[in-house]
């Protein structure tokens, strides 16, 4: 009995110096944890965010991105729905992604400033041309969700 | 809001001095592939044992050596877990102890961090500082995904897998708020890779001008091709020692006064405003009515939570006063500016200054990135922190000119001196910085290099 190659080896390259190339073909599974619902949440069109679950902490503002946990006390967070309409806190426009890239380009990417939440999370403008302070609200892929954060998108309010 | 407690502005002490006693470079290069990472690591200790005018050899340099530092930014690149290891028994110091630091494009600097602490509290007395990155196994875009695994994974990365669009939001906001012209913008482009083209280690030297980087295809607007950093592959080396041993190893030691870190959330959304934090020179009333959000968008809290504690620390009134020589995290222009006013080189807002009073040239007050820095020279993450401090230190040796001037430190990377040449030896430069940052501002550190 004699011992075989099952895989195909690698293509090589360069013979001086020997440069060779080593292709990967694999996944991971990733979980969101604690912050399920926010993802859940984007499948039935809710905006979810959280606050500390504790009254006496100073911060009562929404966190989103959400937190499991606030940062200040590191009580449990409560799930709270997050304004839904806000503005464009700032932007630009993806021209050169990286690979991995799901959207088309050039993609307005832009940062949201909402009433009432104490962070500006990042996003992308579906429709239109961004600008600082232009009013939008946001946009739920519910028919084919990519379970990722490119479900949210903003429109022109 | 984020209230700081008095511990938390407690500024840092070494027990024991800290000295950088030699120091050694690959040049870098965008594609390396006539050599593995383990000869790009010797090629750099070498040179830093072998031409830094030490007073013992290799050997006896190796034998004084107890504990050393690693410093990568990313396995995903090298495509080797444990490649620390690897470096460790190629540079032949099995079976001493060593650690491998990993804090995304500040891993440099927070390498020396870990290394100092060592000599600093008397754990060791002689610590090689080994940093490096191979950034060439993979094409530039897949190149750009892997850094931007260092965004957050559930809420960033999909958005571009692209760090130039994240900092161009940064852009954005701070042209919104400061009104910082695109010229002044690029004539740090223009001044980085200037200076990279008196360096025989620099990947990108180019002589341009304002109009060429203004008229340069967009990565993500307003940043072009032109005012990104390079993605390199090579090796840096420092070598730490106690006061001691660095005078039994040196006659020109330079001592490292202060290195100091700070941090912020890795996603820039997260950042809640707060209080200014003052640094020592800025009076009490200076941002009263500062009318943006702080940090927001447009500085980093990390950075100046550095240079409050490293300029406490190692004395610093006055930065633009009190340092002769200074090299940034120039990763992209707009964080360079960003930077100048977090570390107080100009108040919040007025960073542009700093280069319109041109300051930041050779033969300015404070010339800044004379090695070319990481959009004219290199960025080779696990190795960038360490390089600026190694430019620092040669400049602070009155060495420059050895390590950059020499026509057969060009022929050793297949390069021909330049007939353009400038002499950036900085005379007289007494005190030094340095900056490694990471993320969007999520860890930087600030060293401070005094000569003796």
């Amino acid at each position: 009995m004699s011992i075989e190659l099952t895989q195909p080896g690698c293509e090589l390259l360069s013979a001086q110096p020997v440069v060779i190339k080593n292709v990967k073909n694999y996944f991971h599974i990733h979980t969101y944890g604690g912050l399920s619902p926010f993802f859940a949440g984007l499948r039935e069109g809710k905006l979810l965010g959280t606050r500390c679950g504790n009254a006496s902490c100073e911060e009562q503002r929404i966190f989103l991105p959400p937190r499991t946990h606030c940062p200040d006390c590191l009580s449990p967070s409560v799930w709270v729905e997050a304004p839904t309409v806000g503005e464009i806190y700032t932007h630009t426009e993806i021209l050169y992604p990286g690979a991995g890239f799901k959207l088309t380009t050039p993609c307005p990417l832009i940062s949201v400033s909402l009433e009432g939440v104490c962070t500006k999370m990042m996003s992308y403008l579906k429709e239109g041309q961004p600008r600082i302070g232009m009013k939008i609200k946001a946009v739920f892929n519910m028919e084919h969700p990519t379970h990722t954060i490119l479900d949210l998108a903003w429109v022109p309010a | 809001m984020i209230k700081l407690g008095p511990g938390n502005l407690r500024i840092p002490k070494f027990e024991k001095p800290v000295y950088i006693v030699a120091a050694g470079q690959t040049d870098f290069r965008k594609k390396y592939p006539e050599k593995t990472t383990e000869e790009l690591c010797i090629e750099a200790f070498s040179m830093a044992a072998l031409e830094n005018d030490l007073k013992v050899s290799l050997s006896e340099l190796k034998r004084m050596v107890n504990f050393c530092v690693y410093s990568q930014f990313a396995d995903h690149f090298g495509d080797q877990l444990l490649a620390a290891s690897k470096i460790h028994d190629a540079l032949g110091f099995d079976p001493l102890g060593n650690i491998e630091v990993k804090t995304g494009g500040a891993t440099g600097g927070h390498s020396v961090l870990a290394g100092a602490l060592a000599v600093a509290s008397g754990y060791a007395n002689c610590v090689p500082v080994v940093g490096f990155e191979r950034m060439d196994e993979v094409p530039t875009r897949q190149g750009n995904a892997y850094i931007a695994s260092a965004a957050c994974k559930n809420f960033e990365s999909e958005l571009g897998w692209m760090y130039t669009a994240y900092y161009a939001l940064m852009a954005q906001r701070y042209q919104y708020e400061h009104k910082v012209p695109r010229e002044t913008l690029a004539k740090i482009a223009v001044k980085n890779h200037g200076y990279a083209v008196s360096s025989p280690f620099s990947q990108n030297p180019m002589r341009i001008t304002v109009e060429d980087v203004l008229e340069n295809t967009l990565v993500s607007d307003p940043l072009s091709f032109l005012e990104c950093c390079v993605m390199s592959t090579g090796a840096a080396v420092l070598i730490l020692a106690d006061e001691e041993t660095a005078y039994t190893i040196t006659d020109q030691p330079i001592r490292l006064t202060a290195i100091c870190s700070g941090t912020h959330t890795l996603r820039t959304a997260d950042r809640r405003p707060m209080e200014v934090l003052r640094l020592p020179h800025e009076p009490e009333d200076l941002y009263k009515n500062y009318q943006h959000d702080w940090p927001g968008f447009s500085s980093f809290l990390a950075a100046r939570m550095a240079a409050y504690l490293a300029y406490h620390m190692a004395g610093i009134k006055n930065p633009v006063e009190d340092l002769d020589i200074l090299e940034t995290h120039d990763a992209f222009t707009i964080s360079d500016i960003q930077t100048y006013e977090d570390i107080g080189l100009r108040p919040y807002g007025r960073g542009r200054e700093f280069i319109d009073s041109g300051e930041c040239y050779h033969g300015g007050k404070l010339p800044t990135n004379l090695s070319g820095g990481l959009i004219g020279s290199m960025h080779a993450v696990g190795a960038t922190g360490i390089f600026q401090i190694n430019e620092i230190f040669w400049q602070l040796q009155q060495k420059w000119a050895k390590f950059h001037a020499d026509p057969r430190m060009w022929e050793r990377y297949g390069k021909t001196k330049p007939a353009d040449f400038e002499n950036l030896q900085v005379k007289n430069a007494r005190r030094g910085a340095a900056i490694s940052h990471a993320g969007t501002g999520s860890h930087v550190t600030m060293a401070i290099l005094e000569k003796v």
